[in-house]
């Protein structure tokens, strides 16, 4: 299949030939084909997406009212909301919804601050500011599961090049994946790293098209450093920015290759995340029904988290 | 000013360095033998190549290319065609969302983003079924549909924005000229679009080419791509710390190198999209 | 700017899709794929349904004459799933070097998984009902919930024909096969049988000859000599052993340290833990692997060690003794691994020792190591159970045991070949009697993530032993309460 795809789209461009001619006058029926124009554009990305998606979720959806085990071998029991009750109810997975929530918060936070310093840092910097950002997404070019690997080898409490630093200058050894809330501030850490590049690019492109007129107006009316960045900076970037860390939010609370590979949830469970623990219930677990009504309770919190975002977002857009 | 400037190039500097910091040390890690990696001494030792020799040529007694290169080669391939894909499809949706007043747009717009909201555990067990149903188990084309999937939120999303930001009256006024709709938007939006699409792809490729949680589970020894590969050089034995980021940094070149070629459109496609009327 | 016929491209875009949706039931360049089935493809989305259902029947019907045609000489692929790491390489070359001259038809193929997705990518597979690979090599505490499953082949009756029983250590046989397996831990005569062993595993003491000496016999002695060892030598430590938060690799370790000291972790017959796990003995051994062990090893380093830790601890000279697994040990003695040791072999060799683990009120030692099941989805069953007893020949396990392998048979255990192959043998072969492996029922997980997370908190440094298998036991006995009710 992978050569029919590769022909038909590689074929594309080469297929331009000259023998389609452009109407010479507009067509009435131009405007009548727009409802299909519109159809067409839309329908393969959506029939895409549902083929894909439909039957998983599906499976998911049905399967969260039942008893079902993937791997076991036992008649099928209707529970309706049985599963959804045992996961709102475990403490367990109320410990992992405030870990996720303080990684989630902390790490897009800082993010979202270290991104934008850097952008508007870039922003006024002018030679090789392209090649300096194209740099700076190295991080993100980088497989999660080898960052998250060789960060735990810097973070080593032995043989951590940032442990040697830090006795170098004098701090001391620090057991950066072996205390709670230090292994939490790691993961924070190696999460930011990679991903603070993505809210950089998106922040230097708001940044970079704030028009220089409205600068220069400012700058006779001896507006402050302050006052620029606050009313003519910020609001022109804002719009872009929500997208980025609404991205990211998403992600971040889906948050599990990298605990995986860095804490593996530890010390303890005190870095267990909710799709962490999530992969434990569905995969090692084999608790299937369990894991669908989990998984679809967590699609519903980032679904209503995201409308009411996303209404901020259109008010944002539309001022 | 100038103390100013001073302090602002300074800063960057720092963040910069702070930034690249552990890519460095990936790369320096890459020229050192096992010793070196344990010492975590910056210069001083002796720069060997062994770990790049090694992630394409086969340690094993009968040598050959290492299969690190037939997982670099289904990476390549997977990750061209499904940016492709997800950019020849997104792109039209984000213009049809943009431009017409589609029914329901805006929860279809929401089902769009929805998919990436279920968490990939969830979905693996399901996603397989249907895979070795279809015969898309450990193909290509398996791992090519699926991310073109992926990146279709994502593409969709940014693009609608950017689509957003160019007025209709430019394709109005070109329709008004006789051209058709479809023409309207090749002439008049697509190539302001250009450098949006390319800092997108740019995304959607980094994606596509680290992606690791379906790789593994839907793909056997033929279309295995690159990250369960390097995945699989930790855990079990003592980590060959040197190959790992040897083969991190090899893989991490192409990606590297496109975000080079593009990197004019990348800052300014994205700056695009903050254009406001 | 080239004036281009849109509509055509779209036109073009759109075939493209429809093609690739199409393509979605043909999957022709699939592993095991069905050449013709491709062919049938249609054009159109709409097809899709249509052609799947062609092409379901077609595999199958693909699958049969692959196992009749087998016989008559066709060449066929076994695919065995296993984990990156020595062992999975060794074993495919073995097996093709060796077994391709009694049988030249056969190829295998190793599908190695990343460590820490081998679980999931073999119970994915059983999941669909279908598996691409032949043999799956299961950990023992997997093979409850693989056979409760119906996903793997009772191997009783094979077996029964195959093998002869009074070859292995009747432990071993028990652990990598036998489900369920008999209180004992030894092999059940009259119990089934759902796989043979793969490899043989166990935890060895790692030391330095150099600055121990004679390696400890004892745990207290073992403690004493770390402490000594850790005062004589500036900037060195004495112990270093596993903790770490992935699968089971802190409760092994707290659970040697239970077995050592005489302690139990369950009553497999009442389904009991409260009061045997956190006894007052077992606390107290519990309480000197964190007040007295933990304090000797490097800080911060037990929390997150597993076999590459170690390795490394031991490598870079950093720790005078650690445990770890044999078959993870695989490299260590070589320059590329230990080359701060030394520069050869031989130099290597003078300064790290092998030991079985020392004992306390036990002899026990922690059992790994993995045996082959059969997938019961597989299309070539008669080829894998060829193979399989091939693999478990008496001469074939010497052959095994020489080429770098860890054999579970008596004989070849005690061979020379298999002594020399590799310097950590004879301290395996001394301690395999004495090994001993934990829960293999389907409810494992549970009681692994307990069990795990609980002693990683602990070996973390963050929680005391007596709070550790109190919470243990009263987690892991709601477990086991659930079990009893649903009438096990």
């Amino acid at each position: 299949m992978a050569q029919t795809t590769s022909v038909a789209t590689s074929a594309e461009p080469s297929d331009e030939g000259p023998d389609f001619e452009p109407p010479p006058v507009a067509r009435r029926s131009g405007r009548l084909t727009d409802r299909w124009i519109a159809r067409l554009s839309v329908a393969p990305a959506m029939l895409f997406l549902v083929g894909l998606f439909l039957f998983p979720l599906l499976w998911a959806v049905v399967l969260s009212f039942s008893t079902y085990s993937a791997t076991r071998n036992q008649p099928i029991e209707w529970v309706w909301f049985g599963n959804y009750v045992d996961v709102l109810t475990s403490d367990q997975v109320w410990e992992r919804a405030i870990t996720t929530l303080i990684f989630v918060v902390a790490a897009v936070g800082l993010q979202t601050l270290v991104g934008f310093g850097i952008a508007w840092l870039l922003s006024r910097q002018q030679r090789g500011r392209g090649a300096l950002t194209v740099l700076l997404l190295l991080p993100m070019m980088l497989s999660p599961v080898v960052v998250g690997a060789f960060w735990k080898l810097m973070l080593d409490s032995q043989f951590g090049v940032v442990n040697r630093f830090l006795e170098a200058v004098g701090v001391g050894q620090v057991l950066w994946l072996t205390q709670p809330r230090l292994a939490l501030f790691s993961l924070v850490v190696v999460d930011s790293w990679q991903w603070t590049p993505f809210i950089m690019v998106i922040a230097l492109a708001g940044l970079t098209a704030v028009p220089d007129y409205l600068f220069e107006a400012a700058e006779i009316d001896r507006a402050s450093e302050w006052f620029k960045f606050r009313h003519i900076t910020l609001p022109l970037v804002w719009p872009l920015l929500l997208i980025a860390i609404m991205f990211r939010a998403i992600d971040a609370f889906r948050l599990f290759d990298i605990v995986y590979v860095v804490t593996g949830g530890g010390p303890g469970s005190s870095t267990e995340t909710l799709s962490y623990h999530l992969y434990k219930i569905a995969f090692q677990n084999s608790d299937t029904a369990v894991a669908s009504a989990y998984g679809i309770l967590m699609v519903i919190v980032v679904t209503i988290a995201t409308q009411f975002y996303v209404k901020y977002l259109t008010r944002v857009q539309a001022k | 000013m100038r103390p100013a400037r001073a302090l602002r190039g300074g800063l960057l500097l720092l963040a910069v360095v702070l930034m690249l910091f552990p890519a460095v040390w990936m790369l320096i890690t890459s020229l050192k033998d096992i010793q070196d990696v344990y010492a975590a001494t910056v210069f001083d030792f002796t720069p060997t190549l062994d770990n790049y020799r090694d992630v394409f040529v086969s340690t094993s007694a009968a040598g050959g290319a290492s299969d690190l290169v037939t997982n670099f080669s289904n990476s390549v391939i997977i990750t061209a065609l499904a940016t492709l894909l997800a950019t020849l499809i997104g792109v039209p949706a984000a213009w049809g969302f943009s431009r017409f007043d589609l029914k329901g747009a805006k929860d279809q717009l929401f089902f769009i983003l929805s998919t990436r909201f279920m968490p990939p555990v969830v979905v693996v067990i399901p996603l397989f079924v249907m895979y070795r149903w279809a015969g898309l188990y450990d193909t290509r084309t398996g791992l090519v549909l699926l991310y073109t999937a992926f990146n279709l939120p994502f593409t969709i999303w940014m693009m609608k924005g950017f689509v957003d930001e160019i007025p209709g009256e430019y394709e109005d006024a070109l329709m008004m000229d006789g051209y058709s709709r479809l023409q309207a938007f090749r002439q008049g939006s697509l190539p302001l679009l250009v450098p949006g699409i390319l800092a997108t792809a740019v995304f959607s490729m980094i994606f596509t080419w680290n992606e690791f949680t379906f790789a593994v589970f839907l793909t056997g020894s033929t279309a295995r791509t690159v990250p369960p590969a390097i995945a699989g050089l930790l855990g079990g034995q003592s980590t060959p710390w040197g190959l790992v980021a040897a083969a991190a940094m090899v893989f991490a070149l192409p990606v590297l190198a496109f975000g080079f070629l593009v990197r004019k459109h990348l800052v300014a496609g994205m700056t695009f999209g903050a254009v406001r009327r | 700017m080239r004036r281009t016929p849109t509509l055509r491209r779209w036109g073009v875009v759109l075939t493209a899709m429809l093609v690739v949706l199409a393509g979605c039931s043909s999957g022709d360049d699939d592993a095991s794929g069905d050449p013709t089935s491709g062919d049938a493809t249609g054009t159109e989305a709409e097809t899709t349904a249509g052609t799947d259902d062609a092409t379901e029947p077609a595999d199958e019907g693909t699958g049969e004459t692959e196992t009749a045609a087998a016989g008559d000489g066709e060449p066929v692929e076994l695919s065995v799933v296993w984990f990156e790491w020595a062992p999975a390489q060794l074993l495919e070359d073995f097996a093709n070097q060796e077994y391709s001259k009694v049988n030249p038809n056969v190829t295998i193929s190793m599908d190695a998984v990343p460590n820490p997705q081998w679980h999931d990518a073999i119970f994915t597979q059983f999941a669909a009902r279908q598996t691409d690979f032949d043999i799956a090599i299961l950990d023992s505490q997997w093979i409850g919930e693989a056979v409760e499953g119906g996903h793997v082949l009772d191997l009783t009756e094979f077996a029964a024909e195959s093998i002869n029983p009074d070859d292995y250590p009747q432990n071993l046989l028990s652990a990598y096969g036998q489900y369920p397996r008999a209180e004992d831990g030894l092999y059940d005569p009259a119990g089934n049988l759902y796989g043979l062993p793969a490899l043989a595993d166990s935890y060895v003491l790692v030391y330095r000859k150099d600055l121990i000496g004679e390696p400890p016999a004892t745990w207290d002695e073992m403690i004493d000599k770390a402490a000594a060892c850790q005062e004589e030598n500036e900037g060195m430590y004495g112990l270093a052993f596993h903790g770490s938060g992935g699968s089971d690799e802190a409760a092994v370790m707290l659970n040697t340290q239970l077995w050592t000291h005489g302690g139990e972790i369950w009553d497999p017959q009442e389904l009991q833990v409260e009061g045997i796990l956190n006894s007052p003995e077992n606390i107290e051994a519990a309480t000197q692997l964190t007040d007295e062990m933990l304090p000797l090893t490097p800080p911060g380093f037990v929390g997150t060690a597993f076999i590459s830790e170690v390795n490394a601890a031991m490598a870079q000279g950093q720790t005078c003794m650690g445990f770890n697994w044999v078959a993870g040990l695989e490299g260590l003695q070589t320059p590329e691994v230990s080359g701060a040791l030394g520069e050869t072999e031989e130099e290597i060799l003078e300064k790290l020792g092998f030991a079985r683990v020392p004992t306390d009120e036990t002899e026990i030692v922690s059992l790994g190591g993995m045996g082959m099941s059969v997938s019961a989805y597989t299309e070539n069953e008669q080829e894998v159970l060829d193979f399989l007893a091939w693999f478990q020949q008496p001469e074939v396990q010497v052959a095994w045991g020489a080429f770098g392998g860890v054999p579970a048979q008596t004989a070849a255990l005690e061979s020379d070949e298999f002594l020399s192959a590799r310097p950590w043998n004879p301290a395996f072969v001394e301690s395999v009697e004495d090994l001993k492996d934990f829960w293999n029922m389907p409810e494992y997980f549970r009681l692994l993530d307990i069990h795990n997370s609980e002693a990683n908190a602990m070996l973390s440094g963050t929680q005391s032993a007596e709070d550790t298998l109190n919470n243990i036991a009263s987690q892991q006995q709601e477990v086991m309460d659930e079990i009893r009710e649903g009438g096990l």
